[in-house]
Formats: C-alpha cells, structure tokens, sequence
C-alpha cells in the first residue's frame, strides 16, 4: 500500500512539475489571471462608490438615532462573477492544453513503455496523472479565487467574511472538478487520435459546443432575453407574471433547458453564481438551501468528472495492451 | 506563376478536409442563426399576446409590443455573434491548416528548390485562402437571404444589399484570423504551440479587450441583445479610446448598423469600425510576407 502510495505521488509530481514548467501553461495562466484582475477591477471600482454611498447613510442613520438601518443590498461576492466566467472559458482551454501536453510529452520522450517497464498498474498511472493535473488545476483556481479576492479587498474595499470565504471555497472545489472533466476529455481525445494535435483539434470543437454554443442558444432562446433590461419588465410583468406566462409554453421552455443542461458549463455556472450572490433572489437564502436548490447541478457535475474519469481509466487501458503487443 | 499556384492552392483545399469542415460548420451556423431567430421571436409574439391577456383580466392597458419596432433582418442577429465567436475560430484553424502542411509533411523544403520565390508562395496560399473564404460567405449569404425569404415571405433589394454587406464585412473579419492562423505556424516552432497562440489572441480579442474597452462580461457578449455596460465612467473614459482595437465589438456595431439591428450611423461611423480591422489585416499580411522569408524550412516535418 505504501509502495503504490509513493509511486502515485512520484507520477503526480512528475505531472505537475512538467506542467508547471511549459512555457504555454504559463502563458494561458497569466491571460487567466490578467483577465480576472481587470474584470474584477472594473466591477469593485463601481462597488466601492456604492459601498461608501452607503456607509455614509448609515453613519447619518446612526447619528440621526434612527431605530431601524437598512442592511446593506451589496455582496462583495457577486464581484467575482468575471472571474468566474473566465474560468468557465480560459480555464476549459487551459485543462484541455493540459491534457494534450499530457499525451504530447509521453509521446515525444515515448515515457509510457518506460513506465510499464517497472511495477506500475494503470490505476496507479490513472490516479497519479490525475492527482498531478488537479494539483495544477487547483493551483490555477485558487490563484485566480485569491487574487479575485484582494481585488474585491482593495479596489471595493470590502473584505470577503469568513462565512463568505467558505463559499468561495465550496465553488472552487467545483471549479476543480469541471477542469478536471475537461483535461480528462483532452487527454482522452488526444491519446486515441494518431497525430495528438488532431485531437486537440477535436477537444477544442467540443470545448467550443460545450462552454460556448449550447449556453448561446439557451440564452438566446430564453424569452426575457431579448430585449435590453429583459421582455418582461419592459411588458410591465412581476416574476409571479413571468412565471404565469412561460407557463403557456411547456414544450419552448423545456427544449430551452434541455439545450442548457447538455452543457457542463451550465451546470457549474448555475452553482457558483448561486454561491457567489450573483442572482439577487438567492442572496437571502442560506448555504444550505443554496447547495439543496442546485444540487441537481451538482449530480450533473459529478457524473460528467466519474464518465470521463472511467473512460480515462479505459484509454490508459488500452494504451497498455497496445504498449504489450508492440 | 501566381495565378498558376492560387489555383493550385485552391483545388488542393478543395480536397482537403479542414476546408470541408470550414465551410459544412458556416452552413450550420446560419441555418442554426435562422432557426433560433424565427423560433426565439415567434415566441416573444406568442409572450406577447399571453401577456396583453393577463394584464387585460387584471384591467391594465396593453404596453407597446417591442417587436413591433424590429427590422426585418433582425432574425438574423445571431450571426453577428456567430462570425466573431465560432467563425472566427474556424477561421484561424483552417489559416493553420493552410500553411503546417506543408511544414509538417517536409513538402516545403521540396517546394523551395525550384526557382520559387518565398513571397510568390504565400502570395498564391492568400489569395487562394481568400478565394476559399469567399466561397464560405457567398453560401452563408446564399443561405440567409432564403431564410429570410422564407420566413417574412419576402426580400427586398435593400435588405439583399445589407445582408451582401454584412457578408462582405465578415469576410474581413474572418481573412484578419486566416491570417492569424498563418502567422502563428510561421512564428512557433511546433504545431500544437501555433495553434494554442491563436487561440489565445481569439481569447484576448473576442472576451478580454471588450470587457476592459466596454465593460462587457464574457457571457453578456454570447448574447446580440447585450445590456448596457455597468461600470464606472471615469475608467471608461480612458478604455473607451483603446475600442478601435476591440475588433469584436466594432464588428458587432458595424454589423448591427448595417443589419439596422442596433443605432443609426452615418455611412462614414461605420466605415470607422472598419477601418482598424483593414489596417490590421494588412499588418498581418506583411508579417506573414516577413516571417515567411525567415522561416527555416529545414526543420519540416521534426515538429510534431
């Protein structure tokens, strides 16, 4: 047990100093970083002039001895909604690199005869490939969840509370799992394509279907959509209205959320922005109701990671037999 | 020489798969454009008529019908996302596919040890490239103006010219990234680093740069009905004059005037969206003409 615990750790760590050695991973991770900065930027400079309107209405309230001051409507959180969206897009591409560069690197330096040359299982080569990718990839979330924050911090000047915190904390834990699907799918896709480049290729056409296609048509098709400011306040309709109505199209909005949860990206998107305060109407309900409320989302997630996961485990497979009688 | 090598260029990407999945990929995309603007504003009538009852049994008046005010062309909206986000892709993909061929498969050191000069060769890979992008929009543009025939029952010249327009502006756009696609093979070493440079440039210019110039989030730009940007002015006011290198979004606002799915502009505001865009595809052609000189063909084929 201890031998097969240290060489899964040796295959991960190889995995993850080869990661953080190429110069492309490192290239994406600053465009990442970069991004989510100036996004996070642009927003908390808004929520600090908000926040002192604010400050400044409860320090008169106070001053004036008024019995009951409004809590404040802002969520700090809510900020992080650019980071999020960019993990939901570069981070992707960043997984899929990793799962190319993956295969790539094996293939150059021909590493997998090498391996099988000495006592090692395809489980152990799975879960030490794999404990390496999502070491990069958590590296990569939290640092992005990190700088987000001080951002928020010091351009909103509003420090995430510790209970806010533990939020974050839960959505970058979701946001490890969609990476790893994706960088499970790149090293599939590349590992079963003759030429590895081809199956970046491919991963990237699915990558483009799934992250930006299929949430396009959801929300295009989503009826408050399509106008500026949304169709149903413009006809004057309440969300009670709003519901009434969809109501009448059974068939639309079910085809709707279909083409939504076809997307993975959906799924974790509906998470973290539930966690993260981006919808107005969950910022009052607790964290409780919140992972109740989505934990469909959540199903999905997990069964999409454990597929690829398995069918990881079947190409490693399969690698090794074709290693056996070549 | 050049005329003899285009067409030689054009029937081998004719052949070739990348084209093929090129060109299949546009025709979807304006089919599926067509289809979610006829269905996504047939319903909005359908809310529309819903509502008009259900705030007429409550006793309150009918609002305006916002669709009452939309351009006949505005079921097409969709493709001015569809261009900048998937067609640009596919675009540096087959810009890609264009030039590592003959870089992986060793048929460019061959190629140079006849009298051929390195700038008559990739004159003949653009002009063909532009040739084979050509085709891709004639069809898209074939495609549109039947689904708008289709589904209002009628065409006008005017709407023809717009859509023609469109089509042409398109195609700019998307020759800027067959010649990103070019570049990038040219400038790295190995294929899948070509490929991935490319891809990050489609990252910065179609999400970042309009986030910073504009304001506008990632997933708002997925929609043709964005909303208005929500941040500070003061920071806008020094961003806003980086827009003209916001390609996206000034091909988005070229489009939507010329669709008239967006704001009225004077001929020569929408000739200024373009402008950049025209400027850089001739940047671009230059630096492939300079990169081409200096590549060392030598390596073919020890990349990938």
């Amino acid at each position: 047990m201890t031998d097969s615990w240290t060489t899964v750790r040796a295959l991960a760590r190889h995995e993850y100093r080869a990661a953080v050695r190429s110069r492309t991973m490192l290239a994406f991770g600053i465009i990442l970083v970069g991004a989510t900065v100036v996004s996070v930027y642009i927003a908390a400079v808004d929520y600090a002039a908000q926040l002192a309107d604010y400050e400044a209405y409860r320090s008169a309230a106070q001053a004036n001895g008024l019995p009951r001051i409004a809590p404040s409507p802002l969520a700090p959180l809510s900020l992080l909604r650019g980071a999020l969206e960019y993990l939901e897009i570069i981070g992707a591409v960043i997984a899929i690199t990793l799962g190319y560069l993956s295969v790539a690197r094996e293939r150059s330096s021909r590493t997998l005869a090498l391996i099988r040359s000495r006592p090692v299982g395809v489980k152990q080569q799975v879960a030490g490939t794999v404990i390496g990718a999502v070491g990069v990839l958590a590296t990569l979330v939290f640092a992005t969840l990190v700088v987000g924050t001080v951002c928020v911090g010091v351009v909103g000047n509003d420090w995430l509370s510790g209970a806010q915190m533990f939020r974050l904390l839960l959505v970058g834990l979701a946001a490890v799992v969609y990476l790893g699907t994706f960088y499970c799918l790149g090293l599939i896709v590349c590992s079963r394509t003759a030429l590895a480049t081809n199956g970046l290729m491919i991963t990237l056409g699915i990558w483009l279907i799934v992250v930006l296609i299929l949430p396009q048509i959801g929300d295009t098709l989503d009826a408050d959509n399509q106008v500026p400011g949304g169709l149903f306040g413009a006809l004057g309709l309440d969300r009670d209205g709003e519901t009434t109505i969809l109501a009448s199209f059974p068939g639309y909005e079910r085809t709707r959320t279909w083409i939504e949860d076809a997307s993975l990206t959906k799924h974790f998107e509906r998470f973290a922005f539930a966690l993260t305060d981006v919808k107005e109407r969950y910022r009052v309900q607790g964290l409780g109701w919140l992972v109740n409320e989505t934990r469909a989302d959540l199903v999905w997630l997990a069964a999409y990671a454990l597929a690829l996961l398995a069918g990881l485990y079947r190409t490693f497979r399969r690698a090794s037999v074709s290693t056996t009688n070549h | 020489m050049i005329a003899t090598l285009t067409r030689h260029q054009v029937r081998s990407l004719r052949r070739e798969r990348t084209f093929a999945v090129f060109l299949g990929s546009f025709v979807l995309i304006t089919v599926m454009a067509a289809i979610l603007g006829y269905s996504s504003s047939s319903t909005i009538v359908r809310v529309y008529d819903e509502a008009t009852r259900l705030l007429a049994s409550s006793g309150q008046p009918a609002p305006p019908n916002p669709f009452d005010l939309k351009p006949t062309l505005a079921l097409l909206s969709n493709m001015t996302i569809y261009v900048p986000f998937i067609g640009a892709i596919l675009a540096a993909l087959f810009g890609h596919s264009v030039v590592v061929e003959d870089k992986a498969s060793g048929i460019g050191r061959i190629i140079f040890t006849r009298p051929l000069s390195r700038s008559t060769y990739l004159v003949s890979k653009l002009l063909a490239s532009a040739v084979a992008l050509a085709i891709v929009v004639i069809v898209g543009l074939a495609i549109s103006a039947a689904a708008v025939f289709l589904i209002n029952g009628t065409i006008s010249v005017g709407d023809t010219g717009r859509l023609a327009l469109f089509f042409a502006l398109s195609w700019a756009y998307l020759f800027a990234f067959v010649l990103l696609g070019m570049a990038t093979v040219l400038l790295a070493r190995r294929r899948a680093t070509a490929l991935l440079i490319a891809l990050g440039v489609w990252v910065v210019i179609t999400f970042a740069i309009p986030q910073v110039t504009s304001g506008i989030r990632p997933v708002a730009s997925l929609n043709p009905i964005a909303g208005p940007a929500g941040a500070s002015e003061p920071f806008f006011r020094v961003t806003s004059n980086l827009r003209p290198l916001s390609f996206s979004e000034e091909f988005k606002t070229a489009s939507a005037t010329i669709l008239q799915t967006g704001e009225r502009q004077s001929l020569g505001a929408t000739l200024g969206h373009v402008a950049p865009l025209l400027v850089t595809i001739l940047l671009l052609g230059a630096l492939c003409l300079y990169l081409v000189q200096r590549h060392d063909y030598s390596r073919s084929g020890a990349d990938d």
